[in-house]
């Protein structure tokens, strides 16, 4: 940053222009004739995934949910846990784009586009597994409220239906908050456009996008209002999630700490998924310039914060469970520690509450590889958090004589693993054709974007 | 505008420009008015205690919500603080020193302390039932209790939390008083720090303070929500007590230049966002007890949700959130020190209804039983924190005059 930076209508386009710079380094991803060669190895990948995913999908409901190994007493087996993580990996989209932007943290912008996109794609993986566990796929719109000869009516009293209504909103806002804020940039990719087909393509998109001072203050305004709709959403989807859990009678489900450790638990997660694509991402497309160190290294900071909270409330869980005094609670934890599940148990502990120590050091958080395996590893563990939950508790509850094992089939994780090449497909498309940062915000926090 | 002061410290105290930040002038009339106000208040309670014939067992009661109370306010303002230097923040410089005086009270305030603890230690169950060992044999689960619930213990325990907050409090305002003679950022990275694993200390005493002198009150019942629960009413109380300070010393021609809408507009929306986040642990915490219907859970709001502790929950549930959160909610209403302090006195009121509401009703489950001393013991206790931090405010600025983002946050713009 230079002492008097030089002003933005000034200078030779992909000089000094510092507008100019950031619009280069971003449109040319999705204007470059052919993307990076690791690309198409990703995206190889990930269409294979993908088709696994299709396929399994088709045989589950073509032969039934008895491929899985879905089974009294835990009938909910890993389309719940699968459910829980997409939908918890979305938070941190919704959190960067509501929160921080409320917060005023204007790092937020670089990473902001990214995690928009990846909620997105994570709420399409999420909603998959409700959809196929109820065991008849084609009859899944039986869940919504709508009038029928069948006098059917869903269960408002129960919270998998709020569940419904609390994703479909969640699902609503996110793509309008992501629309919302690509429409300058779609708009910029069309004035850019060499060929005809992108440029309507982008045309379309942008609906009309010129940028002149009254579109702007119309956007500025949408922008924060969508803001504050969505900032009770980053609390309401886990929250209604952590419903469906705690409402319940079970011990190790009931717990009145569940919301908010749920949702603590989301942004933890969402925000080491946008660690383990950032990374990469700025690497291949050579975006290093506008996704530094510092705001890599500020995600890792909220990585260790929501992990301090995570584990307050696994801190609180264990102190209640004893202190309460009730044998079935006492029993819930120490089986989760000590019982059939210790080794996914202590997974979870390892990944999500040893692993992100490391971020105490500032070498460690400024480290890509370090930030990248850190991610990963505390996906890993919120997987196994939900594993945890769900499987110890459904397993072992009051009365011994119906206690099981659950052990997943082939089909089991080959559909998580699927859903991965769902997820990253749509990622890469997204990379692809998408302008992967967000230019028009980016520019509006240089330091020669305040005119004053 | 700015006095000229008579009796100078040492060493001159570099001010704000154009502004007056001392607190010398008001002192001795705020510490005096306050020590009086709070020891008469008080001498009223404890007389009208003796009165009632039981052994200063309704004073106790009383005593207890009047305690959590400046406790709330006392842990607000060690969190608050803490923050500020985990996270760097630029814009509360100029109010930062305001919320160090507050956490600074922890002494005071583990002096206020020592009548609950002397009922423990005397061995009485006016306040906690768990102290008599015959009823903690009465229920297996009270008996598995044994190692947590026990006064020896329970002393302990406050032992180790109010050194732990005096501590706290004492470093961060030494950190910020160094400042203030040397300049620079340097003072500041002491607090800088050890503001993680201060707050990692800080959530792990306040939740089990809570837990100790609030939920044991009813040694069956247990939630593991409660500590954020009561977290949330310290830091609503914290940003409302700040506004008010503030008004109050504007009014009295000081900080008017210093702190300035765009101030006030961040810790109204402080107010705001925790009045939202106290409601949705509120709403969270009762839907699932609810929900699940288990006895030792369900009791805690059976009592409170019948004859006149439901008004008390209805009560709650508009004036704690409904109206605050409309009243808070537009721009012009957190950037106006009218609305700002009526909002911010109106939370003060209301989160003393709140822990009324956690505490009496396990004692008066039939219903409120209202008494003088619920309101005099509140004041007492209140108008002698205010004092104990008037006087620490003596020959001291309000402002880090010295801090070198003090120039950020007098110019802070909020959009």
């Amino acid at each position: 940053m230079t002492a008097t930076p030089v002003s933005p209508y000034q200078g030779r386009p992909g000089g000094e222009n510092v507008f100019a710079r950031i619009t280069e380094n971003v449109a040319r991803i999705a204007e470059a004739p052919r993307p990076p060669p690791a690309w198409y190895v990703a995206f190889g990948i990930s269409v294979a995934l993908l088709l696994i995913f299709i396929s399994n999908l088709a045989l589950v409901a073509w032969f039934g949910v008895g491929l899985w190994g879905t089974m009294h007493p835990v009938a909910w087996g890993f389309p719940i846990v699968n459910f829980v993580f997409w939908i918890g990996i979305g938070h941190a989209g919704t959190l960067i784009s509501a929160i921080l932007y409320l917060l005023r943290q204007d790092w937020r912008t670089a990473i902001s586009r990214f995690a928009e996109a990846m909620t997105v794609f994570a709420l399409v993986c999420a909603v998959v597994f409700p959809g196929i566990h109820v065991g008849r796929p084609w009859v899944s719109y039986w869940m919504l409220p709508y009038p029928n000869q069948m006098g059917m009516w869903p269960q408002f009293r129960s919270p998998l239906e709020w569940d419904l209504f609390a994703v479909g909103t969640y699902a609503t806002v996110s793509v309008m908050f992501w629309y919302l804020g690509m429409v300058p940039d779609f708009a910029t990719l069309r004035n850019r456009a060499a060929g005809p087909v992108r440029r309507v393509a982008y045309g379309i998109a942008a609906m009309g996008w010129r940028g002149s001072s009254r579109q702007w203050h119309r956007y500025e305004r949408a922008y924060l209002l969508l803001a504050a709709l969505a900032t009770p959403l980053v609390l309401s989807v886990h929250s209604v999630v952590a419903f469906d859990f705690a409402t319940s009678q079970l011990p190790g489900w009931h717990s009145t700490i569940f919301p908010p450790y749920f949702v603590a638990g989301a942004i933890f997660g969402g925000f080491a998924m946008v660690v383990t694509l950032v990374v990469p991402a700025r690497q291949f497309f050579g975006l290093a310039s506008l996704i530094q160190i510092r705001h890599l290294e500020l995600m890792n900071k909220i990585i260790l914060a929501t992990g301090m909270l995570v584990g307050y409330a696994y801190a609180m869980e264990f102190f209640i469970a004893w202190y309460s005094g009730v044998t079935f609670e006492q029993f819930a934890f120490v089986n989760r520690a000590f019982g059939p599940y210790a080794w996914a148990y202590w997974t979870m502990i390892l990944c999500n509450l040893a692993a992100p120590q490391v971020f105490w050091w500032k070498a460690a958080r400024t480290n890509v590889w370090v930030s990248l395996a850190v991610g990963i590893i505390v996906n890993v563990g919120m997987w196994f958090e939900r594993f945890v939950i769900i499987c110890t508790s459904l397993s072992r509850d009051f009365l011994p004589s119906s206690w099981g094992y659950f052990v997943p089939t082939a089909y089991d994780y080959l559909t998580l693993a699927g859903s991965f090449g769902l997820f990253f497909t749509l990622f890469l498309l997204f990379c692809r054709y998408l302008p992967m940062v967000a230019m028009a915000e980016v520019k509006a926090t240089q330091p020669s974007a305040r005119v004053r | 505008m700015a006095k000229p002061k008579q009796a100078g410290p040492v060493t001159p105290r570099p001010g704000v420009p154009n502004d007056d930040v001392s607190f010398d002038g008001l002192a001795p009339g705020v510490c005096r008015i306050a020590t009086s106000a709070g020891v008469a208040l008080l001498a009223v309670s404890v007389g009208l205690g003796a009165t009632e014939g039981d052994g200063f067992r309704r004073f106790l009661h009383s005593y207890l919500v009047a305690f959590m109370y400046v406790l709330s306010l006392g842990l607000g303002a060690l969190w608050w603080v803490t923050l500020q230097h985990l996270v760097g923040a630029r814009w509360s410089v100029v109010v930062r020193r305001i919320g160090e005086l507050l956490a600074s009270s922890m002494p005071a305030l583990a002096v206020l302390s020592l009548p609950i603890i002397a009922s423990v230690l005397l061995e009485s169950d006016r306040l906690f039932p768990w102290v008599d060992p015959s009823f903690m044999q009465s229920q297996s689960a009270l008996a598995a209790k044994r190692p947590y619930l026990n006064p020896g213990f329970f002393v302990a325990r406050w032992a180790i939390y109010f050194s732990f907050w005096t501590a706290l409090g004492y470093w961060l305002l030494r950190c910020s008083l160094a400042q203030d003679a040397t300049g620079g950022t340097g003072p500041l990275d002491g607090a800088r720090k050890v503001s993680p694993l201060a707050m990692i200390g800080f959530a792990i005493t306040a939740t089990c303070a809570s837990v100790d002198y609030i939920m044991t009150l009813d040694p069956t019942w247990y939630s593991t929500v409660f500590g954020v629960y009561y977290f949330a009413g310290c830091v609503i109380a914290i940003h409302s007590a700040m506004v008010l300070i503030v008004v109050f010393l504007q009014h009295r021609g000081r900080l008017t230049r210093s702190v300035t809408p765009h101030h006030f507009h961040d810790l109204g929306k402080m107010m705001f966002a925790f009045t939202v986040f106290w409601a949705y642990i509120a709403f969270s915490q009762l839907l699932l007890v609810w929900y699940a219907n288990l006895p030792e859970e369900t009791v805690w709001y059976r009592v409170r949700s019948q004859g006149s502790w439901f008004f008390v929950a209805v009560v709650l549930v508009i004036g704690h959130f409904g109206l605050p959160f409309f009243g808070l909610l537009s721009r012009h209403a957190k950037r106006h020190r009218a609305s700002l302090s009526f909002w911010a006195g109106w939370l003060l009121v209301l989160h003393f209804v709140d822990l009324y509401f956690l505490i009496m009703p396990t004692f008066y489950p039939g219903g409120v039983s209202w008494r003088v001393p619920d309101l005099t013991t509140w004041l007492g206790l209140l108008a002698l924190f205010v004092a104990d931090v008037a006087r620490r405010a003596r020959g001291r600025n309000l402002v880090p005059s010295r801090d070198p983002r003090l120039a950020e946050s007098l110019a802070f713009e909020n959009s």
